[in-house]
């Protein structure tokens, strides 16, 4: 399956060795939508977020503090770029780190809240990352170990075999895991009642996104 | 500059279609529900009225993202008519346009501080499963055609026949989430009346003229893609006609649906997803 059949016409390549970064209509949109919103995080104050207080006739004012805020601005940022990285890399393996990387620093942005609720359900959030971390790598390794490479450029022109097939379930398998889309979302969707609106945005965006990534390169290795 | 003059009367057609569209929709609903409704031209004179409406923004809204991320809504939309309309390009890129409008939803209800707002946004984590439809149907007409590229797709189906004879539940999964994007669907809960307005109610002035000019935009593009990914190439008065058709059955369905739980929401959207996917697997191999 080529390139342009999925993301449009190829508008570029930048080849290191037999990895091949290549850019798409598609892989450029994301990159630069990520970019974007990484900047806004980098640049925006947090708002104060309204709650109705118990019994009394009276508003709480929720806060993030300026520890926490500082904190939490570094991880989203970092995590916004991973996920940039995750758009426009041409390797499995890359692809992967990227993912990894991006489960581990949502659980971060959320870590700091003083919040039960919300700390439970980084931490069930987590326990699903960590366990989906080894079909993830797993499957990127049967991919190496069938293909005798990670290069998406390769991958794509090469005949689908069962262990391929199985590799890329293992990494599917893992993706939606590290992720925490549906079915997993329902343990993720508590971690977005803490204040701090920019920084909890990436958690979501970048989820979304890298499923969308992921989707081009299922089609690319299997078809 | 042929181009850029293509892409500005496309995002104008939009708007203008999208929002006479939207306002025929409302017109149907009530009188569905037996009541006169506001003419169909109502809703373009709201868009533009807001435009010109003092604005103001809450004090504990997060800056500048509470602003920037109405602009980023309407630039998405443009962005649809580009890739659509104008270039027929792929179609992974309006999947990842849907999937920004969520985030949209998500971030324009969390950065205002309002509680509704905020309520809104957890709701638009939980409504992802919107996205499902979309991609499952993406993924049936890839299995299809061979190409996600709308012009490969219009091409196989002036070769084969249209889409909609030989993937007929793949066409139900996106008209399900054409629903869930129609207003008062019974899948809207980021919109819920139990939220206000949901993720817009700290919305005024020019912000809420930009949010409705991106809905009707929004509207505009998921109605040609659904006809042209079902029906082919077809003329412009077949894509009006199917237009005005599926926005007059969206609002009889939504005058006469009420609104689900969010529960109930996701779980009957997973499921006719799952249903449909299926169904076309096996109507494909077998």
């Amino acid at each position: 399956m080529s390139f342009e059949v999925l993301g449009g016409n190829l508008l570029g390549t930048i080849p290191f060795g037999d990895i091949v970064l290549y850019l798409t209509p598609f892989n450029l949109f994301m990159f630069v939508v990520l970019l974007i919103f990484t900047f806004l995080i980098a640049v925006s104050k947090t708002e104060t977020q309204v709650e109705a207080s118990l019994v009394k006739l009276e508003n709480t004012n929720k806060n993030v503090g300026k520890k926490e805020f500082h904190q939490r601005r570094f991880l989203a940022v970092i995590c916004g770029i991973a996920s940039a990285g995750a758009m426009i890399t041409g390797d499995l393996f890359d692809f992967t780190l990227f993912m990894a990387l991006v489960g581990i620093l949502n659980i971060g942005i959320v870590s700091a809240v003083r919040q039960v609720s919300v700390l439970n359900s980084a931490f069930h959030y987590g326990l699903i990352a960590m366990m989906c971390s080894l079909p993830l790598f797993g499957g990127a390794a049967i991919i190496l170990a069938a293909t005798g490479t990670l290069s998406l450029d390769i991958l794509s022109t090469m005949h689908t075999t069962p262990m391929i097939i199985f590799g890329a379930l293992l990494m599917l398998i893992g993706v939606i895991g590290e992720s925490g889309v549906a079915p997993f979302f329902a343990t993720k969707a508590e971690m977005f009642r803490t204040p701090g609106s920019p920084f909890i945005i990436i958690i979501h965006l970048s989820s979304l996104f890298i499923i969308i990534r992921a989707v081009e390169i299922f089609l690319l290795v299997l078809m | 500059m042929y181009l850029m003059a293509d892409i500005l009367i496309n995002v104008i057609i939009a708007f203008l279609a999208g929002s006479l569209l939207l306002g025929l929709h409302r017109k149907i609903m009530a009188r569905v529900q037996l009541r006169p409704g506001p003419p169909v031209i109502q809703y373009l004179l709201h868009s533009l009225k807001f435009f010109f409406k003092e604005s103001s923004f809450p004090k504990t809204a997060s800056m500048p993202f509470y602003v920037s991320i109405i602009f980023i809504l309407a630039v998405v939309w443009i962005v649809g008519v580009i890739v659509g309309p104008v270039t027929e390009n792929s179609l992974l890129i309006i999947f990842a346009v849907y999937a920004i409008y969520k985030i949209v939803e998500h971030n324009a209800g969390s950065s205002s501080g309002s509680p509704y707002g905020k309520m809104s946004c957890v709701r638009a984590v939980l409504s992802a499963a919107t996205e499902l439809p979309l991609f499952a149907a993406i993924a049936l007409i890839y299995f299809k055609t061979g190409t996600l590229n709308i012009s490969g797709i219009l091409m196989y189906q002036s070769i084969h026949g249209p889409l909609i004879s030989s993937i007929p539940l793949a066409a139900v999964m996106l008209f399900t989430l054409l629903l869930t994007k129609s207003p008062y669907s019974p899948f809207a809960i980021t919109k819920g009346k139990d939220l206000v307005t949901g993720f817009e109610t700290e919305h005024f002035g020019f912000l809420r003229g930009f949010l409705m000019m991106s809905e009707s935009i929004a509207w505009y593009v998921m109605l040609w893609l659904f006809l042209v990914l079902f029906f082919g190439p077809i003329s412009i008065i077949w894509l009006v006609i199917g237009m005005v058709l599926i926005s007059v059955i969206t609002g009889f369905i939504n005058a006469t649906t009420p609104m689900l739980n969010p529960n109930h929401s996701v779980m009957t959207q997973i499921t006719i997803c799952f249903v449909c996917f299926v169904g076309t697997i096996v109507m494909i191999f077998i």
